[in-house]
């Protein structure tokens, strides 16, 4: 911080500014990095491992170390003391005789009896003693005797209070005190005192041995409890990283395996190394591709053997077809000569003929898609002959069953890089089925635009779909309702084949049905061929739709917009993902 | 990696904090353990007497004076501070006061009564002294360095005017602290302890005051101390101490029979531990028991006190082999008195005539005879060995006067003796060649004894009397420096050993006399108050420190011979094997006794 004693307004004013951007930079590096490392967590088994066998290992580790190093100090401690109190036991004794001989303190030679009891308690020679302090006090004897030690120091800071106290009543006392008696530091001393009995009252003897020596073993002892604990825990972990590490790695070259299996590279197989239960995986493992990818071949076989076979039949029925069809045109033309119950005959025989070309032409369409020999031959086309264009071509089949056809269809060109060939087949495909299914209602075709792309409904109001027949109708052969299966025409392929269409664009083909609201399908293409479709200009849902939760699926989504005259609407959200049927990636 | 060495610093954490938290404290609790050693029942051999403190003369302004020169008397550190209870307190800090072994208390001899004359408001006091010696903190009495022969002082009254019983205060006090002799012998014990001469054969006594104030229990560490301080100076030439920087560690302790010396002794070995034992085994005569002598705290040895005198005995003296001996008519004669064995002359018939005097000693089976016999030319000493009887003799070169010979109780192969011819004083040997022997001291010699030990002997040198100590060497005895000796008596005239540092000295102290002088003059005791006439020889048979015998005596005065327990004198009917004189014949005396041992 400045100390500067005039404040600095802009120092002031811009330190908080300053302080908070640091403190969002390290805030923000803080949670990168705890993201980061929450990623890493998530992501790696080893890390984990790893991880946990350091910080379990520390903790053991750490829990001996304290209990071991607490030990030896104690021992340690302990066999000091058990020293100290050999020698104050027989120091004591030896005291005691030699002032034995005196019974009053004044008496001479007593204090000399004194000094040389110390001196020779404390090993002799003042200059060599070991740092050991032999003291001894006579606070009980009237101030007659003067306290001595030696080597010569002042030892009385060194005898606390509670330790003379208990010493004076005649105990034998101990206390670890740290101070500075002979050498230049402060050291820690243990401190022993014994009564000593004579005959002109209790003199107390002091041992203050230095704990140097017990204490640089303590610490050393710690230091090799630490290196060892710490080096244990290193090569825990080591060890748990090169464990994982075995057992990880060929568990990532399986994950990698079956990746690429999954992406289709079905000869994708495991090393097998030894015999362990990872060459066991590594086995099963492939075993398991190999019977995948066998069956996927078989499957794959049988399906191309399935649509050869439909494209064949196809092929091999048009051309007696092609016969039967001549000659069901020659007894057609001749039909009014006959009578009127073979007339008849001939009239079925020909719509039915009609119907079998039909149905062969969209089995053929299909074999087409199913073997992937169907090609999009797009050009910018406009869109609004095409619409007007279906709906003459179905204005006959509209008036017989009394149909209204309404077109709402932008002025401008809508153009769009399309097959008008497919798309006029889809609309034709969804106009007609919306006309045969209308119940003599009006069906509404809707064209709609955006920048990416171009949609059309068709919206009928007959008696709409089931929940769950959104899907299905675009099966193949599926009908809504089998009792009226073969009144109508079509060959139960138009859907799909409009699907396969739409998919080909690369666009969406979805339904919407309510039992009752009748039912409105959308075709949604991108407006240049080969876009990725995101929206549609349109909604699938129509705004006229009766909202009923009940009868919309549960999962799909409410959507809360804009109405016509400004009022809020709300429905299914749109585009509803549940209600679309396939969406072409 | 981060996460590892994020655990991995957690865990260095945990370790260190758990390590770290397991030291040394550097304070605890107090922690009492047990006890510790209660006072044992009080036990004390008891304290000898001290000296009596001011106020026990009362009025008596004569025991005033006695008590004020007994005040020094105890333990050396406090003897000031009891003088001084003596002292009038204004001028109590007059007195200089010394420490330690400084103090030394002069003592003397009062050679007469103190004379106290009142004054206006005090007394004065004045005592003639006979300076004796210095009593040293050590025990020592070294010859005296003062010469006064009179000190004043004056007695004020203690109490307020009028109260007399209150005592006295001494005014004007001496700046010595002065010792009566009366005091050494009441306050004191004098203690022979031992050194081992120079040839590591014997041992010597030396003596030693102790003072009845130190309690029994210090008596071991005493005698110790003294030993390790070594011998008084008149004897260092023939003795060795203990070997130098010896010195006793703290106190020697112990109690019911058994002690504990700890001494720091350098080149202690086993020949030096036993030689040490024995001197310390008679030096504590009184002790019975065991003494532990450690070295350096380390226990060399275990000494049985009792034993180690049994088989370590002083003197090689039976008791019971002593015989009594004169010369009567020129010949040696055996003496019988009382109900004592009557030895055997143990000089051959033919050389037993003409004798003055003689010397005789026991030297394992053989016998020594010195005689001084007298011829046309003078006296000659005639020297002598034999087993039980000496026949043949060498004799010397003639002498005007040759004094009573004294053999020198060694255990060399060379005997030797010494001898005072024409007031000089000689050695001889076996062969009777006499060498002078220079003292170094002025005056005329008049005798010479030897003490049992043989390596002291007493001289009366210039009428007074000198102890001195011999040096071997080469079996050839030198004398040593003499020291002087004070006594009572004057006008000395004979002397002899009597017991180890005792000695008899025969003066005159108005008429002769006979006392008992200690070895450094400072205890007398009187023997024979009234000798009757001066006496010319005197001979002792001494007691050993064990010997049950008191020791006795014989003396000549005047021609006649006398004994002592009781005191009466030798007639002629005790001289054996001699022919009573035809009638009419005045019957001579036995003379010049002598003891054979």
């Amino acid at each position: 911080m400045t100390a500067s004693p005039i404040p600095d307004p802009d120092t002031t004013s811009r330190r908080p500014g300053a302080g908070r951007e640091l403190w969002r930079r390290l805030s923000g590096r803080a949670a990168r990095v705890f993201a980061g490392l929450h990623h890493t967590w998530r992501r790696s088994l080893q890390v984990r491992v790893v991880t946990i066998t350091l910080v379990v290992s520390s903790l053991l580790v750490g829990g001996f170390a304290y209990l071991i190093a607490g030990k030896i100090t104690s021992i340690l401690l302990d066999n000091a003391k058990t020293d100290v109190r050999l020698r104050l036991t027989s120091g004591a004794e030896y005291a005691a005789k030699q002032f034995s001989l005196y019974s009053q303190p004044q008496e001479a030679q007593l204090q000399e009896t004194i000094d040389g009891t110390v001196n020779y308690l404390a090993g002799g020679d003042p200059q060599q003693t070991s740092g050991v302090v032999v003291a001894l006090t006579a606070d009980g004897v009237g101030g007659m005797i003067l306290p001595r030690s030696s080597p010569a120091v002042d030892f009385r800071p060194l005898i606390s209070p509670e330790l003379r106290a208990a010493v004076a009543g005649g105990n034998v006392a101990n206390q670890i005190q740290t101070g500075r008696l002979t050498g230049e530091r402060d050291t820690k001393y243990l401190v022993y005192g014994s009564p000593v009995p004579t005959r002109f009252g209790q003199v107390e003897l002091y041992y203050f041995v230095p704990l140097t020596l017990q204490d640089s073993t303590a610490s050393q002892a710690r230091a090799t409890v630490l290196a060892t604990g710490l080096a244990l825990v290193l090569l825990l972990g080591l060890l748990a990283a090169l464990v994982t590490r075995l057992v990880v790695t060929p568990v990532r070259v399986a994950a990698r395996t079956a990746q690429r299996l999954s992406a289709g590279l079905l000869d994708q197989r495991m090393a097998v190394n030894g015999e362990d239960d990872l060459a066991l995986l590594a086995a099963s493992f492939n075993q398991m591709a190999t019977n995948l990818q066998r069956q996927i071949l078989r499957l794959e076989e049988m399906s191309r053997l399935q649509r050869r076979f439909t494209s064949d039949v196809s092929h091999e029925l048009r051309t007696p077809l092609t016969t039967v069809r001549m000659a069901a045109d020659l007894i057609f033309a001749e039909r009014d000569g006959f009578e009127p119950s073979v007339a008849r005959s001939a009239e079925l025989l020909q719509a039915e003929l009609d119907r079998f070309e039909e149905l062969l032409t969209d089995l053929l369409e299909i074999s087409r898609f199913d073997a992937g020999f169907a090609v999009l031959d797009a050009e910018p086309t406009d869109l609004v002959p095409v619409v007007h264009r279906v709906v003459d071509r179905l204005s006959g089949l509209a008036e017989r069953v009394g149909v209204e056809i309404e077109l709402d269809v932008p002025a401008a060109p809508v153009i769009a890089e399309i097959d008008p060939r497919r798309v006029e087949r889809v609309l034709r495909n969804l106009v007609g089925n919306a006309v045969e299914h209308g119940e003599g209602r009006p069906v509404r075709i809707t064209l709609g635009m955006d920048d990416t792309a171009v949609a059309v409904t068709v919206r009928d109001h007959g008696v709409g779909l089931k929940p769950g027949e959104e899907k299905l109708v675009f099966n193949r052969f599926w009908r809504a309702d089998p009792s009226r299966a073969r009144q109508t025409g079509g060959t139960g392929l138009g859907l799909s084949i409009s699907l396969e269409d739409a998919r080909l664009h690369g666009g969406w083909l979805e339904a919407w049905g309510a039992p009752g609201q009748g039912a409105q399908f959308r075709l949604t293409l991108p407006a240049r061929a080969g876009d990725r479709l995101i929206t549609s200009p349109l909604r699938l849902v129509p705004a006229d739709a009766t909202v009923s939760f009940g009868a919309t699926s549960t999962e799909s989504m409410l959507a809360i917009g804009p109405g016509p005259d400004g009022a809020l609407t709300v429905g299914p959200a749109n585009p509803v993902p549940e209600q679309r049927a396939e969406v072409a990636s | 990696m981060r996460r590892r060495l994020l655990s991995g610093a957690l865990g260095v954490t945990l370790v260190l904090a758990g390590a770290v938290g397991c030291g040394i404290p550097d304070r605890s609790e107090v922690q009492t353990e047990q006890r510790g050693p209660a006072a044992e029942a009080s036990w004390s051999l008891g304290r000898g007497s001290e000296p009596p403190a001011r106020e026990a003369s009362g009025s008596d302004a004569e025991a005033f004076v006695r008590n004020f020169l007994a005040a020094a008397a105890g333990e050396p550190d406090r003897a000031y501070d009891r003088v001084k209870q003596y002292i009038a307190v204004a001028e109590r800090g007059g007195l200089q006061v010394k420490q330690g072994s400084e103090v030394a208390l002069s003592v003397v001899r009062l050679t007469d009564d103190p004379v106290i004359e009142p004054d206006v408001d005090s007394m004065k006091v004045t005592i003639s002294v006979q300076q004796v010696g210095l009593l040293r903190a050590n025990g020592m009495l070294v010859p005296p360095l003062a010469t006064e022969t009179t000190y004043e002082f004056r007695l004020i009254n203690a109490g307020p005017a009028g109260q007399d019983d209150a005592g006295f205060y001494v005014s004007g006090p001496p700046n010595v602290l002065l010792l009566s002799d009366e005091a050494l012998r009441l306050y004191y014990q004098a203690e022979s302890i031992y050194f081992w001469n120079s040839e590591r054969t014997r041992l010597v006594p030396d003596q030693r005051y102790l003072s009845s104030a130190v309690p029994a229990e210090r008596r071991v560490s005493e005698v110790v101390r003294w030993l390790t301080a070594g011998p008084s100076d008149w004897l260092r030439v023939g003795v060795s101490g203990l070997p130098d920087r010896t010195e006793m560690i703290n106190n020697a302790t112990g109690s019911d029979g058994r002690w504990e010396v700890n001494l720091d002794m350098p080149g202690a070995d086993d020949v030096r531990l036993e030689q040490f034992a024995t001197q310390l085994a008679w030096s504590l005569l009184e002790l019975d028991g065991i003494l532990e002598i450690k070295i350096l705290n380390q226990s060399r040895k275990l000494v049985d006190l009792g034993e180690q005198r049994a088989s370590n005995q002083l003197y090689q003296l039976d008791d019971s082999s002593a015989r009594r001996f004169c010369v009567y008519e020129g010949a040696i004669h055996a003496l019988a008195v009382a109900n004592e064995s009557i030895g055997r002359v143990p000089v051959a018939a033919e050389a037993n005539h003409d004798v003055l005097s003689a010397g005789l000693r026991r030297a394992g089976s053989d016998v020594l005879a010195a005689l001084v016999v007298s011829d046309g030319a003078g006296q000659r000493l005639r020297v002598g060995r034999g087993r039980d009887v000496v026949e043949s003799f060498m004799t010397g070169p003639a002498h005007t006067v040759i004094g009573r010979p004294v053999w020198l109780r060694t255990d060399s192969d060379q005997p030797a003796g010494l001898v005072v011819a024409d007031g000089e004083l000689y050695r001889f040997d076996d062969r009777g060649a006499m060498r002078p022997v220079q003292l170094g001291l002025p005056g005329r010699v008049d005798a010479v004894a030897a003490s049992l030990d043989g390596h002291r002997i007493a001289l009366i040198v210039g009428g007074a009397l000198h102890v001195a100590a011999i040096s071997w060497e080469g079996g050839v005895p030198t004398i040593g420096p003499a020291r002087r000796l004070a006594t009572s008596l004057n006008r000395l005239t004979a002397v002899d050993w009597w017991a180890e540092s005792r000695m008899l000295v025969a003066g005159a102290a108005g008429r002769p006399a006979i006392y008992d002088v200690s070895v450094d003059g400072a205890l007398e005791t009187r023997l024979r108050d009234d000798a009757g006439a001066e006496v010319t020889h005197l001979a002792a048979h001494p007691a050993t420190p064990t010997s049950p015998l008191a020791a006795t005596f014989m003396y000549e005065a005047n021609g006649v011979t006398y004994r002592n327990n009781p005191f009466e004198r030798i007639v002629r009917e005790q001289v054996q094997e001699v022919t009573a004189p035809p009638t009419g014949v005045r019957p001579g005396n036995p003379t010049a006794p002598v003891f054979l041992y």
